[in-house]
């Protein structure tokens, strides 16, 4: 496709590449300057030029999926010329921008840090190793005296003379206010400036250090050789140590269960401890958070690949297959079923625990499930529906026929240039008969004693169609006229023809769903069709002389037809009454003839479309009932439309009163607002709403077949007349609709409806359980 | 040559640099407002980030499982808080992001207090201004000058915003600057020498011409942020007040809740991205086919889904249609209550006389119609204070100039006294004595001719006639018929060709009228690109803050100083 586009290889001598001005061949650098050059130069020439510059985006695009073998792939591709324009702003401004000037200070700041980390962690590790020491003999047995002594082996405490006032907060040591030593560092402060490390912690830190040195490349042991010596000479040294037996001591407070320590120290400790801690530990949230996000990557593949088959299914294309796409999407409806679920959770996540999470967690909280329904609302309604099998078989005899009947015009119009040619050759070149109308106004005058009669050798009363009845008593009087040299009749007729069969081939598609009907309509059009070449080639042969006595059947059944194009209709009758006429009144003038002719179909047509009116024809009628007029399909709608569609009346309602108080130019918008506000009560949806509550029963209610329901007294039942007619697949679908509207409302709060709306859902699977009960 | 994308691909990147996972951003007050004007936050939180705190925020709570990614200003405030926020970290990993030059010896500071190692990136991202259009840049500056000189503070800060602009668009431009204001000069030497000391990042692929900024001074042009406007973005901010592309719709009588406050952003609205631009009859026009639109695109609410086609037809539609309502009501209500304003206050008529005055030369008119105006009870003190500044900077030197007259007329109308000062301080500001161009009479024979031609071919809209000043500049820049004697280069060298990549700054503040002047050149010129950038973009009522502050009468209303006061 695209290489139309192309320049001619041969003939311009140099061959011209890049961005081509389609209009004047000027060469562009860029899309964009092109776009620009197009602007300007040609926006008058072509107020579509923009619409030309799409399609080529679009058949480049096509000429892409094509060679990529993706065929039947061929969805409009929307936006993706529009993003051009996105923002509504000026090409030129929109050349592809690279990112601005940035400068990196990681390695200068790297530098800095760790030199400091240096310091830190062996400073960390020193306390470490310091608090291991403390703690690796039996405290509690050990006196005082020893434990201090151990102490200060440990520490080379600072001596009270060098200290007068505590560092920490200034006050003066004296007999009161004594002096403590810090355990870990040696230094002194006052007793409240003191803090103590319990013994499980001090155990923890131990053992949490010890573990993260088996594990390598831990960052902050990573350059911390001391430590690792320390610690393993540590082992062999306990035993010694706690072999220590122990007396009480009343000098001082005994530190059974905890050491002292400087807040310094303490400081140092606790961050060492909450980052053990919370190397371990992962939040909830974090692990709902994570299945969450792989959920929506799960959608995020999964759903082009379903909607790109949904598009093809419902195309009528049997690239894929009905149940993988159906299996698909319950797959991704699962998905989405599962990022509700789990936004929800993350949603009430710890708000029932006593102390409430901080506020700023619970907005976070808020905020993930907020993303997480716009990104369902977004994808989630995006998602088309399959068509259910039946309309499926439909959708694929329709392309079918549209792919036959395209072949069959293509033949017809083969066959036809050839007949003409034909003729032409026959009945030399000035025959007049090539312009319809001409040809009409000169074969009335000279109607005289010529008159075309059914075939009765071949009137094929066996023909179910009356289409293809009329088809080929056209057939036959075309012969006839043939063999009477009338070229004007000839001409005529074959207009005819080629209508008639123009509206049997359409006939045949609104009657798709008749499946044997069809097969069997299709081998006589084939018939049909050979009949006539054979016809064509018998021409010459055969001998005309019938009478006109079975065009009068052919009136008869004429009712029958589909109701649809009236206008073919119309010239049909009239092709009818101007054959007709001329035996009824042969001696009439012309122009009286011709009054009559076009007064007829006028007259004639509209009782005959009245008469229609009241019933609907035997073979497309069976189809539409089986598809579309569903009576199911009617009532379950109804509830669930008016929801969604609540919304819209707030909206709308909101519209209106703001447009009430603008009176300036939106009168007329205001106006029509208003006509809207008014019927907007009056909507029965709304009515059934507020009375009873379901308007599902209310709905069955008033169906005509529910009483012929043989379910009579169960209300589910009730509900859904002709359960037998339902198709599963329907029913699936509007579950799924339902969950979707059910989805919508809960999150814009209308909780009447989401309530409203389940007992609808639930309503639903039911009968969809009842229904494979019945089945089995 | 497009701001908002810059700022957009600056903070996508350092989304993406973080990897995923749960995050939040770290701001202050300024990068908030840098941040909210590109994305909006369903665009934002798409991208998994969930949180947006102010690093000075004290109710943060520590959030081990988040990612913290810190777009700051590199002020000496935010740098003692991300010191504090790195020695108890609240975050897992952080991720660090300057908005400008930062000093080597305050990164020393921040590794030094980054004990815990929780910092992954330390970077320059030059997203420092705020980008209102793709083609017009902000610093939300209100009185950069005190009288004729600059306020400090705000050198260091137009100067650190223009620079950011540079880097962040890639060009190392040639300078030019208005020779009458001491102040343009000023920031020109300041921003060059910037380019100076920091050559290693202006070292940019050269282009064949090298790129141009223009600093300009607003006081060349006083009347441009005096006059009505009528084009859609422009009309709102004249009359609604446009806030990082958001509008306080709360003064709107009997206005819903949720349209209290709404943003218009070309971005992410098709209505108004296409309207921008558009005169007021137009949108009218225009939104009553969005009306319309909508009404087709709405599932014809009254009547049945018949189908199971209808209801697949509704549901496919839904997102799309629900967006579409907002779009629907919130333009609605907004181009409702411009038109209810534009009739309570009389603006066609007022305009009229406006534009006439600042486009117009004929004296004995325009006293008159001024003068008829403030008689109407109807023309808002706001008016008719506007129409009187026009007056006085149009007939300043006029031989009967009847601005004592008016200026009674004025105190008789009611006109409070502040306001009554404020007609001096116009003139004071932006008169004649100031002036380097010819604002009103043009000297030269070539624009002689030219106004004379324009009043052969009378005026397409009288409404929108007046052009500012800043189209004729840029027009004769591009022409390269600019005048160095008026607009000198900064160095030696100087443009040979025509530029085409130019940055236009006005010290001061820029108006939605040039915004669209500019707008206009881009598309008009093909080859050229154009970005405006001023300290502030100004409506009427922010300009008069601005002269007011100029001046030094900011007397009781200083709104504007007591934020300024604490920088200083």
């Amino acid at each position: 496709m695209a290489s139309s586009y192309a320049p001619p290889f041969e003939g311009t001598g140099e061959v011209k590449e890049g961005f081509l001005c389609p209009l004047c061949l000027k060469d562009l650098q860029s899309f964009y300057q092109l776009q620009g050059h197009y602007e300007e130069e040609h926006s008058g020439d072509d107020r579509h030029v923009r619409g030309q510059l799409k399609n080529l985006v679009q058949k480049a695009k096509k000429a892409k999926d094509k060679l990529l073998k993706r065929d039947g792939d061929d969805r409009p591709d929307t936006g993706s010329y529009e993003s051009f324009y996105y923002g509504g702003v000026d090409p030129y401004m929109w050349e592809p921008q690279e990112l601005g000037a940035t400068r990196s200070h990681l390695d200068l700041f790297k530098k800095h840090r760790a030199a400091r980390i240096d310091h830190y962690v062996i400073e960390v590790n020193k306390l470490i190793i310091r608090l291991e020491k403390l703690t690796a003999f039996d405290r509690a047995n050990a006196d005082a005296a020893k434990i201090r002594a151990i102490e200060k082996s440990v520490v080379s405490w600072v001596s009270d003379s060098d200290v007068p006032f505590c560092p920490d907060c200034g006050n003066k040591f004296n007999i009161r206010n004594r002096r403590h030593h810090c355990r870990l560092c040696g230094s002194i402060m006052c007793r409240r400036c003191m803090e103590f490390v319990p013994l499980p912690l001090a155990q923890k830190l131990i053992n949490g250090t010890r573990e993260a040195l088996c594990v390598p490349g831990s960052p902050s042991q990573s350059q911390s050789p001391p430590a690792g010596g320390g610690g393993s000479g540590m082992g062999s040294r306990r035993g010694s140590i706690t072999s220590l037996s122990s007396v009480a001591s009343i000098l001082e407070e005994k530190d059974d269960e905890k050491i002292r320590c400087c807040h310094h120290c303490m400081d140092t400790l606790l961050k060492r401890q909450q980052k053990l801690e919370e190397k371990d530990h992962v939040p909830d949230i974090v692990k709902l958070y994570e299945r969450l996000r792989m959920c929506m990557e799960k959608v995020e593949e999964k759903a082009p690949e379903y909607i790109r088959m949904a598009e093809s299914l419902n195309a009528g294309e049997t690239t894929y297959n009905l149940d993988t796409a159906g299996g698909l999407r319950l797959e991704v409806q699962k998905y989405y079923e599962l990022i509700d679920a789990l936004s929800k959770k993350i949603l009430t996540l710890g708000t029932k625990s006593e102390p409430q999470p901080h506020p700023k967690a619970l907005q976070l909280q808020r905020m993930i499930r907020y993303t997480a329904t716009l990104f369902v609302q977004e994808k989630l309604l995006g998602l088309m529906s399959l068509p259910t099998k039946d309309k499926y078989e439909e959708l694929k005899e329709k392309r079918k026929q549209d792919q036959e009947r395209r072949l069959q015009q293509e033949r017809q119009a083969a066959q036809e240039s050839l007949k003409r040619r034909q003729e032409y050759e026959k009945n030399r070149p000035p025959a007049n008969g090539e312009l319809p109308q001409a040809s009409r106004a000169t074969h009335m005058t000279k109607a005289g004693g010529w008159l075309p009669s059914a075939d009765s050798a071949h009137a094929r009363s066996e023909l179910e169609d009356p289409l293809l009845q009329q088809i080929e008593n056209i057939q036959s009087f075309l012969r006839q006229a043939r063999e009477a040299q009338r070229t004007d009749e000839v001409a005529m007729l074959e207009e005819n023809l080629r209508q008639l069969q123009d509206e049997y081939d359409q006939q045949q598609t609104s009657m798709a769903i008749a499946l044997s009907q069809k097969l069997a309509q299709e081998e006589s059009l084939q018939q049909g069709e050979l009949q006539r070449l054979e016809e064509r080639e018998r021409e010459g042969r055969e001998q005309w002389g019938s009478t006109f006595v079975s065009t009068q059947p052919s009136f008869t059944w004429e009712p029958s037809l589909d109701i649809n194009p009236a206008g073919d209709h119309q010239v049909e009758s009239g092709v009818e009454t101007t054959a007709e006429i001329p035996t009824l009144k042969t001696e009439a003038s012309p122009s009286a003839v011709r009054a009559l002719s076009s007064l007829t179909p006028l007259e004639d047509s509209p009782p005959r479309l009245r008469s229609l009116g009241g019933h609907i024809t035997p073979p497309s009628g069976e189809g539409q009932s089986s598809t579309s007029l569903n009576p199911f399909e009617e009532e379950d709608s109804t509830p669930i439309e008016e929801d969604p569609s609540n919304p819209f009346f707030e909206d709308i309602k909101k519209e209106v009163s703001n447009g009430k108080k603008e009176y300036n130019p939106f009168e007329e918008d205001t106006d029509r607002e208003d006509q809207q506000a008014e019927t907007t009560p009056s909507n029965p949806f709304g009515e059934d709403d507020a009375d009873t509550g379901n308007p599902f029963m209310d709905a069955s209610g008033n169906s005509p077949e529910a009483s012929t329901n043989p379910f009579d007294g169960d209300v589910d039942d009730e509900a859904l007349p002709d359960v037998d007619m339902i198709e599963e697949e329907l029913l699936l679908q509007q579950i799924d609709n339902i969950r979707a509207y059910i989805f919508d409302a809960k999150l814009s709060g209308r909780l009447d409806e989401v309530e409203l709306l389940s007992e609808n859902l639930k309503e639903l699977q039911h009968t969809l359980q009842e229904q494979k009960k019945k089945r089995h | 040559m497009n701001v908002t994308l810059a700022v957009k691909q600056y903070i996508s990147k350092m989304i993406e640099n973080s990897g995923p996972g749960m995050k939040v951003l770290l701001m202050d007050k300024e990068t908030t407002s840098i941040v909210s004007v590109v994305y909006t936050q369903s665009e934002i939180l798409q991208k998994e980030v969930y949180l947006f705190e102010r690093i000075d925020s004290q109710s943060r709570d520590s959030m081990k499982h988040l990612k913290a990614i810190c777009f700051l200003r590199p002020t000496k405030e935010n740098v003692q808080h991300l010191i504090q926020e790195l020695r108890r970290p609240k975050y897992s990993v952080y991720f660090i992001y300057f908005s400008n030059v930062i000093s080597k010896s305050e990164i020393k500071a921040l590794a030094e207090a980054d004990e815990q190692e929780v910092v992954a990136e330390v970077q320059e991202f030059y997203g420092d201004f705020i980008a209102v259009n793709p083609h017009v840049f902000s610093l939300n500056l209100q009185g950069v000058s005190r009288g004729r000189t600059w306020e400090p503070s705000m050198l260091s800060r137009c100067t650190q915003g223009l620079t950011s602009v540079l880097l962040a668009l890639k060009k190392c431009p040639m300078i030019r600057y208005q020779l009458s204001s001491d102040m343009a000069k000023r920031l020109a030497e300041s921003v060059k020498q910037i380019i100076t000391k920091e050559y290693e990042l202006f070292d940019f692929r050269k282009t064949e011409v090298p790129p141009l900024l223009l600093i300009l001074d607003r006081s060349d042009d006083a009347i441009t942020p005096l006059l009505n406007q009528w084009t859609y973005q422009a009309m709102v901010h004249e009359l609604l007040g446009l806030n990082n592309n958001r509008i306080d719709l709360s003064r709107v009588p009997g206005i819903s809740k949720d349209l209290r406050e709404v943003v218009l952003s070309a971005e992410n609205d098709e209505f108004y991205a296409n309207n921008l631009y558009m005169n007021f009859g137009e949108i009218g026009t225009n939104i009553k086919n969005l009306m319309e639109d909508f009404q087709k695109k709405k599932p014809k609410g009254q009547q049945k889904l018949e189908s199971i086609s209808d209801m697949k037809a509704f549901v496919d539609n839904y997102p799309q249609f629900k967006k579409m309502s907002g779009t629907v009501s919130k333009h609605v209500t907004v181009v409702g209550e411009l038109s209810r304003l534009v009739s309570e206050r009389q603006l066609m008529e007022v305009s009229e006389v406006e534009q006439e005055l600042a486009c117009q030369n004929d004296h004995s008119n325009a006293q008159q119609n001024v003068r008829r105006l403030l008689q109407n009870p109807r023309v808002s003190e706001l008016d008719a204070v506007r129409l009187v500044m026009l007056y006085a900077l149009r007939y300043e030197r006029h031989s009967s100039s009847i601005l004592p007259s008016l200026m009674e007329e004025l105190s008789r109308k009611g006109v409070s006294e502040r306001y009554r000062r404020m007609v001096q301080s116009v003139v004071e500001y932006g008169g004649k004595r100031i002036r380097g161009s010819d604002l009103i009479t043009p000297t030269d024979a070539v624009a002689i001719t030219k106004q004379f031609f324009k009043g052969l071919k009378g005026v397409e809209n009288v409404y929108t006639q007046h052009q500012p000043l800043l189209h004729d500049t840029l027009d004769q820049l591009i022409k390269g018929r600019l005048k160095d004697s008026q607009f000198p280069y900064l160095g030696a060298s100087s443009l040979r060709d025509r530029p085409q990549d130019i940055m236009v700054f006005l010290i001061g503040g820029a108006t939605y009228e040039e915004a669209l002047t500019v707008y206009n050149l881009n598309r008009n010129t093909p080859g050229v690109r154009i970005v405006l950038g001023g300290s502030a973009i100004h409506n009427t009522k922010s300009f008069l803050e601005e002269v007011m502050l100029a001046t030094g009468h900011s007397g009781d209303r200083a709104q504007g100083s007591g934020r300024h006061s604490t920088r200083r």
